[in-house]
């Protein structure tokens, strides 16, 4: 009992203790994310310091200055702010029971350290900073933490479920994350194809005669820089054609997700290219390039005047005729993501993606159903197709990332 | 890193700091104005991060006038070399002490040829160099390679350049460092943490009218008010490019160049006039599309709200 009595009166009794209420900071900030590391912490303890008391309320600027490294924590913060120094003034928050967190006021803690530095005979603020503020966090006191480390936030689930397994009806956070990774491996490891024009690379192999003399010009003469140069690699360029007529109408979701992956994945590289169809062809990719939530939406407004029914092949057609007539090259990849109904002659596919061969691009089909689709147009069209690729979850596009090259 | 940076006490209090941005033309809210203060108290980087167009730039230059300091710009691009960011040999004029040198029959040391005054200053080594204090301002840092990156963070944690051949030049005045990212590439941790972080956003309505009133004195008022509420709605839209600070400073210049005096009324002219200016707000085709004059005549309608009184009585 003894020991239940004295442990209130040690921590809260009146004596501000502005190190620890900044560390307790520091711990939140890093149990959500942020690198909150020991410089950050001795630097908010300086901005303390530094700020007039009267000018308290812009230490929320200063600190927020300090610990956020981007935009993701720069949108959190006020949040993190208020939930530790103000918890008062958050709604809609669910509060814990039974955790009796001692009160915090800023101007207290601002006041205690400034009164702490001028007790130390007003030496410089290192005096304080410099030892105490790392001991203070290499204890790891965390006041607001109940039980250090222990995962109490986490709302019961476990990170290490299988989520990548089930059908993509819901997505959480995760999923989209390891499918940008894929995308990313995916796009990285298409085959880069050499070209017969060189490039300058400082690591290059051959001497860049014309720019080394260019360069030397500095020097009196003396080829003091020679320039390199290196043979040019191309990306391949790669066209997902996404089919999103009714029957298709549970898989588009998990498409044009996979299809903005590779939007994102490849700015700058291989630069893909996502068209819709059902009736007919329309491009979406700048709609992709932005990360909207209204992406589906606007993919409806896009699609809206189209007729009922599939036309694959005459949808192809457009595509090769119009959409990718300059960019369809030898090198190209054609992804069609369809379940193979077509409204057109069953011949028609055929002799569309024949014109997409023509012009040197490799056709990859995915499809959602488990086996290769066997309507009679995807059927005439199979010596066209490189491969089918069965797609309906991301375990599926993981596996068959190998594949694709 | 922070251990080392002592809050020196010179710097002047955040209200002052405000007040000079302000004379210098620069309206910053009392966050950024604290950020700015601490970089500079803390002899910290500062990296401004936003949307182009929102005066990432333009706070560097104002920095540098509110205080009196001169501003050193560096502007990074894909292959920047150290050659262009920091220092390079002056090749030429070695040569030529070589030459002379071998008129005359004193010998010429390597010592002699490889001092600062063969050392050609490009803007990193100026800041660091100069005598004053100045504000260094790292422009579009995304667009600089990693590796350029990576040799910054000596510079910005130690304000020091090594050179080879003359040893470590670390500097007589810190310069107050701003650094400017678009986010076309994801900065380095390492960078991240060696600085202060701000994230400049679009400015309110009665903070933008502020800015152009500021910068544009002769524009009506009334122009002014109405075009700022048309761009902060036309924000609100879903555009490629959001059109920024400097976008709603050129489209009220115009207007108030072809003379009006308040936002063109839905007359065939002045519908006319205002597809014809909003060009300077919207720079791409699929934006230009998007906001059809039907749209813009709603965006414009939204700007008056008839109140429930006003219309009872009407």
């Amino acid at each position: 009992m003894p020991e239940l009595r004295s442990a209130p009166a040690a921590n809260p009794a009146r004596a501000v203790q502005p190190l620890q209420a900044i560390a307790g900071f520091a711990a939140l900030l890093r149990e959500h994310g942020l690198h909150v590391g020991v410089a950050e912490q001795q630097a908010m303890v300086q901005a303390a310091l530094a700020l007039p008391l009267a000018r308290h309320r812009q230490l929320q600027a200063a600190w927020r200055a300090i610990n956020c490294h981007g935009v993701a924590d720069w949108r959190r913060w006020p949040d993190l702010f208020a939930r530790y120094w103000a918890p008062g003034t958050l709604q809609g928050h669910t509060k814990l029971s039974g955790q009796t967190r001692p009160s915090r006021d800023l101007r207290q803690v601002v006041q205690a350290l400034q009164d702490q530095l001028s007790a130390d005979g007003g030496g410089s603020p290192r005096g304080t900073t410099g030892d105490q503020a790392p001991d203070t966090a290499l204890d790891g006191p965390a006041p607001v933490s109940d039980t250090p480390g222990a995962p109490h936030t986490r709302g019961g689930a476990s990170a290490t479920d299988p989520l990548h397994d089930r059908a993509l009806a819901q997505w959480l956070p995760q999923d989209l994350s390891r499918l940008q990774q894929l995308a990313d491996r995916i796009a990285q490891q298409l085959r880069q194809r050499l070209t017969r024009r060189w490039a300058a690379a400082s690591q290059g192999r051959r001497l860049d005669l014309r720019r080394t003399l260019r360069n030397s010009l500095a020097t009196g003469g003396v080829p003091a820089h020679p320039a390199w140069r290196r043979p040019r690699q191309e990306r391949p360029r790669l066209f997902i054609l996404v089919d999103v007529s009714r029957s298709m109408e549970l898989h588009a979701q998990l498409f044009l997700r996979i299809a903005r992956a590779f939007v994102v994945a490849s700015v700058g590289s291989a630069g893909a290219r996502v068209f819709v169809f059902h009736t007919r062809l329309a491009e979406v990719t700048p709609l992709l390039q932005r990360d909207s939530s209204t992406v589906q939406e606007k993919i409806n407004a896009v699609t809206a005047g189209f007729g009922g029914g599939t036309r694959i092949a005459t949808s192809v057609q457009d595509f090769v005729q119009v959409h990718a007539r300059a960019q369809l090259r030898r090198g190209a990849r054609v992804w069609l993501l369809s379940d193979g109904f077509d409204a057109d002659p069953p011949g028609a596919l055929a002799a569309a993606l024949a014109a997409v061969r023509a012009r040197g691009a490799a056709i990859t089909w995915f499809h959602p159903t488990s086996s290769a689709p066997a309507s009679a147009a995807a059927l005439a069209a199979q010596p066209q197709v490189q491969r089918f690729v069965r797609l309906c979850s991301l375990r599926d596009l993981a596996d068959a990332a190998p594949l694709l090259r | 890193m922070a251990g080392s940076a002592q809050v020196s006490q010179a710097s002047s209090p955040p209200n002052i700091l405000g007040e000079r941005l302000h004379e210098a033309g620069y309206i910053a809210d009392e966050g950024l104005v604290t950020t700015l203060w601490l970089a500079d108290a803390l002899q910290r980087p500062l990296l401004v991060e936003g949307d182009a167009g929102v005066g990432k730039t333009s706070l560097a230059t104002a920095l540098a006038r509110a205080g009196g300091r001169r501003l050193i710009r560096l502007q990074c691009h894909e292959g920047l070399e150290l050659a262009q960011a920091a220092y390079e040999w002056n090749y030429g004029r070695q040569l030529l002490a070589i030459r002379l040198h071998e008129a005359t029959p004193g010998q010429v040391k390597e010592a002699d040829l490889f001092s600062r005054e063969y050392l050609l200053e490009r803007p990193l080594l100026q800041a660091i160099s100069s005598p004053q204090p100045c504000v260094l301002l790292i422009d579009e840092i995304d667009r600089a390679d990693e590796a350029f990156e990576a040799f910054l963070l000596e510079v910005l944690s130690d304000y020091q350049i090594t050179v080879p051949e003359l040893g470590t030049l670390t500097a007589r005045q810190v310069p107050q460092v701003v650094l400017t990212s678009n986010g076309t590439r994801e900065l380095s941790d390492a960078l991240r943490r060696r600085c202060l972080y701000h994230w400049l956003d679009y400015p309110g309505l009665a903070h933008e009218i502020n800015i152009v009133r500021k910068t544009l004195p002769e524009a009506e008022s009334a122009l002014v008010e109405q075009a700022v509420a048309f761009v902060q709605r036309l924000r609100g839209e879903d555009l490629g490019k959001v059109p920024g600070v400097a976008e709603t400073l050129d489209w009220v210049r115009a207007l108030h160049r072809l003379g009006q005096v308040k936002l063109p009324d839905d007359s065939a002219a002045g519908t006319a006039l205002l597809q014809h200016t909003l060009s300077c707000l919207l720079k791409t085709r699929d934006d230009r599309f998007q906001v059809t004059p039907e749209r813009v005549r709603q965006l414009i309608e939204g700007r008056r709200s008839v109140g429930v009184a006003e219309k009872s009585g009407a």
